[in-house]
């Protein structure tokens, strides 16, 4: 990005919109890593006003201490090597030399220390993305630039360290170095001349590679959920219908290693609870063989559902996203034909469609890095272990669809449990995320950070329950979250939103049940406000009220009574 | 208007979105409150990108209005173009 497109996007974004206050924690004179990070992050936050503050300059702990009075809804955290100790910058003589550097590993230790504590006295409402030294080492060492020597070693030590502790915390997200190093090359970062006469070091280039690194880690995409493949000269090598199921290889000796790497890849990704299925033009029972060889890289249950017949993959794609209850927005489909890739895009619109590079050993390389960043997250969560068993349930009792009798008893038997915990703590990250990232059963689609989140859970009168549910088959974690005020004869439900993994199950039911009994109101009237995706909760809602369409629903005690469905659940209380 | 005075123009309504594009032409340091520091180099790397130059900074301390920065750009690309 050009630093004149940059200013442009900073000074074009509406200033009507909601504030994104931000701080940008650097030693160094900020100047346009400042403005690459705003035109960034503000690129990520079409629906903000990004507003980059800056502390002052060469005082970086000062700065973050000052965070802690002055909370932002998220903060940047820029540290070379000049802000550890001035001697390992060029704007002051301090003097190098192996006598004179000999105290800078202690100063250095003694520096990050201070940024340790800063950064543990923030609260974890405040996301921060920390970038580590991206600047080299002055010249003043014993050895020549090729040897490291012990100093420099010892420097990179305890950056590492300092690193690892602060990145325990849920809210921190450190700049991965290497990635960085090959976005912005090492030799061409420093700007020399600008440092010395404005303190600002860094190239054009590496300022815009920067500030994007950090936008991304404050505001990037939100990570596809589920990944969607075909068989044959993708997940292994060779057509399994001509060869057959013992000839498809993904092996070093066959020289197919890729295809056997991206199965290790699609088994890391299900491990880390992303959804991966198949779909491919093949006779069923070929491919029941060939997944049930024992070589597999990755376990065959942990793929679901499996889409094999020879009609259009375009099908196979609509079903199993209604099997996973998620848009095709936050999926990606592999495949090596790009004329499947067309048909399944074309049906599909906002589907990320990839094709496996199965001849071309660089562009494999690419695409398994590709694979990490489109699905990796910040942190990985308790739910993640669950995803996939929820939906084999939520199959199970879709079989159910039609017959109500079998549904009723399907749901009598499940053991279901629901656990809802009032007030949880603020820093349940699970809470605010859930709020964020669900949209079929929203009651409004509004979205917080984690700051404004916080501060409408704690108003004045105000209540928020996060809803926990198990059943015979496993726990589904914390699925549901409600906030609202309760007044004197009614409640006010601000925010509603429940996992589209626990729907079918009453639920929701259980919920309204348990928020006129713990409340003891007469009646509750809900935000309601349709969006495009929240169809279910409407649907829900319409059950209750007639004015369930768009705006605000009320719900009266005894409406809900008379046409609420059996619920089989054993409600649970805990409070936060 | 000449392609210089165009493109400078351009530069300058990007550091100063909110002044209107008529003062544009007549911008001084000391009639636009937001020229400081800042500001200035903010021109200077803006003109470099655009310009495909590189400045000096004691030059730079000497270009204090729209006028003088066009009449430094007219004097270093001609003597670029011979």
């Amino acid at each position: 990005m050009k630093l004149a497109e940059a200013l442009s996007i900073v000074h074009k974004t509406s200033a009507d919109l909601p504030e994104f206050r931000v701080v940008l924690a650097c030693g160094v004179t900020p100047l346009h890593l400042e403005n690459y990070f705003a035109a960034h992050l503000q690129s990520l936050r079409a629906d903000r006003k990004v507003r980059v503050g800056t502390g002052l300059f060469g005082d970086l702990a000062g700065t973050l201490e000052q965070l802690r009075h002055q909370p932002a809804q998220a903060a940047a955290v820029v540290i070379e090597w000049q802000d550890l100790d001035p001697r390992l910058g060029y704007r002051l003589l301090g003097g190098w030399g192996q006598q004179r550097l000999a105290d800078v590993p202690a100063t250095v230790s003694s520096m990050l220390q201070r940024l340790e504590t800063a950064v543990h006295g923030l609260p974890n409402s405040t996301i921060l993305a920390v970038s580590l030294p991206t600047l080299p080492l002055p010249p003043g060492f014993h050895t020549a630039s090729s040897q490291a020597s012990g100093i420099e070693l010892a420097l990179e030590r305890s950056i590492a360290d300092f690193a690892m502790r602060i990145a325990a915390r849920p809210s921190v997200r450190v700049v991965n170095r290497a990635t960085l190093n090959l976005s912005s090359a090492p030799g061409a970062r420093y700007d020399f001349r600008s440092d010395l006469n404005t303190g600002f070091p860094y190239s054009m280039s590496h300022a815009d590679v920067l500030g994007n690194a950090l936008a991304v880690l404050i505001a990037g995409p939100a990570p596809k959920k589920g990944l969607i493949t075909d068989l044959d000269d993708t997940f292994w090598a060779g057509l399994v219908g001509e060869v057959g199921h013992e000839y498809v290889s993904w092996d070093l000796t066959s020289h197919t290693q890729l295809h056997g790497l991206y199965q290790q890849m699609l088994g890391t990704l299900a491990d880390h609870g992303v959804l991966v299925a198949i779909a491919s033009k093949n006779s069923p029972e070929v491919v029941e063989r060939a997944l049930a060889r024992s070589d597999l890289a990755v376990q065959r249950d942990k793929i679901f559902p499996v889409e094999v017949h020879w009609n259009a993959k375009s099908g196979s794609v609509s079903r199993i996203l209604k099997t996973w209850n998620i848009g095709a927005d936050s999926v990606v489909f592999v495949d090596d034909s790009p004329l499947e890739l067309e048909e399944v895009r074309a049906a599909h619109p906002g589907i990320e469609c990839l094709l496996f590079p199965k001849n071309d050993y660089a562009a494999g390389f690419a695409f398994l890095q590709r694979l990490r960043d489109l699905f990796g997250k910040p942190a990985l969560s308790e739910e993640d272990s669950f995803r996939l068993e929820s939906i084999r349930v939520n199959q199970e009792l879709a079989k159910t669809n039609g017959d109500a009798g079998s549904a009723e008893h399907f749901l009598a038997s499940l053991d279901a449990k629901v656990n809802l915990e009032y007030d949880p703590p603020t820093d349940d990250k699970r809470v605010v995320e859930l709020v964020n990232k669900t949209n079929q059963f929203n009651l409004n689609g509004i979205r917080y950070t984690e700051a404004d989140w916080q501060q409408e859970a704690t108003a004045s009168g105000a209540f928020v329950i996060a809803v926990s549910y198990s059943d015979k088959f496993g726990p589904l974690g914390k699925i549901a979250v409600l906030m609202g005020t309760k007044k004197e004869e009614s409640l006010h439900v601000r925010s509603w939103v429940m996992s589209c993994r626990a729907f079918s199950r009453r639920i929701e039911h259980a919920c309204m049940s348990e928020l006129f009994e713990h409340f003891g109101s007469a009646r509750i009237d809900l935000d309601f406000k349709a969006t495009a995706k929240n169809g279910p909760t409407s649907e829900f809602l319409s059950q209750f009220s007639e004015n369930a369409s768009n705006g605000p629903v009320t719900i009266e005690r005894s409406v809900f009574e008379t046409k609420c469905p059996r619920l089989y659940h054993q409600i649970l209380t805990t409070h936060g | 208007m000449d392609n210089i005075e165009q493109r400078l123009q351009n530069i300058f309504a990007t550091v100063f979105p909110d002044l209107p594009e008529q003062r544009l032409k007549a911008a001084s340091q000391d009639s636009v409150d937001s020229w400081d520091s800042v500001a200035a180099i903010t021109l200077m790397n803006l003109i470099e990108e655009e310009f495909q130059m590189e400045m000096d900074f004691d030059d730079v301390a000497e270009l204090t209005s729209f006028s003088k920065i066009h009449e430094y750009l007219k004097g270093r690309l001609s003597h670029a173009a011979v």
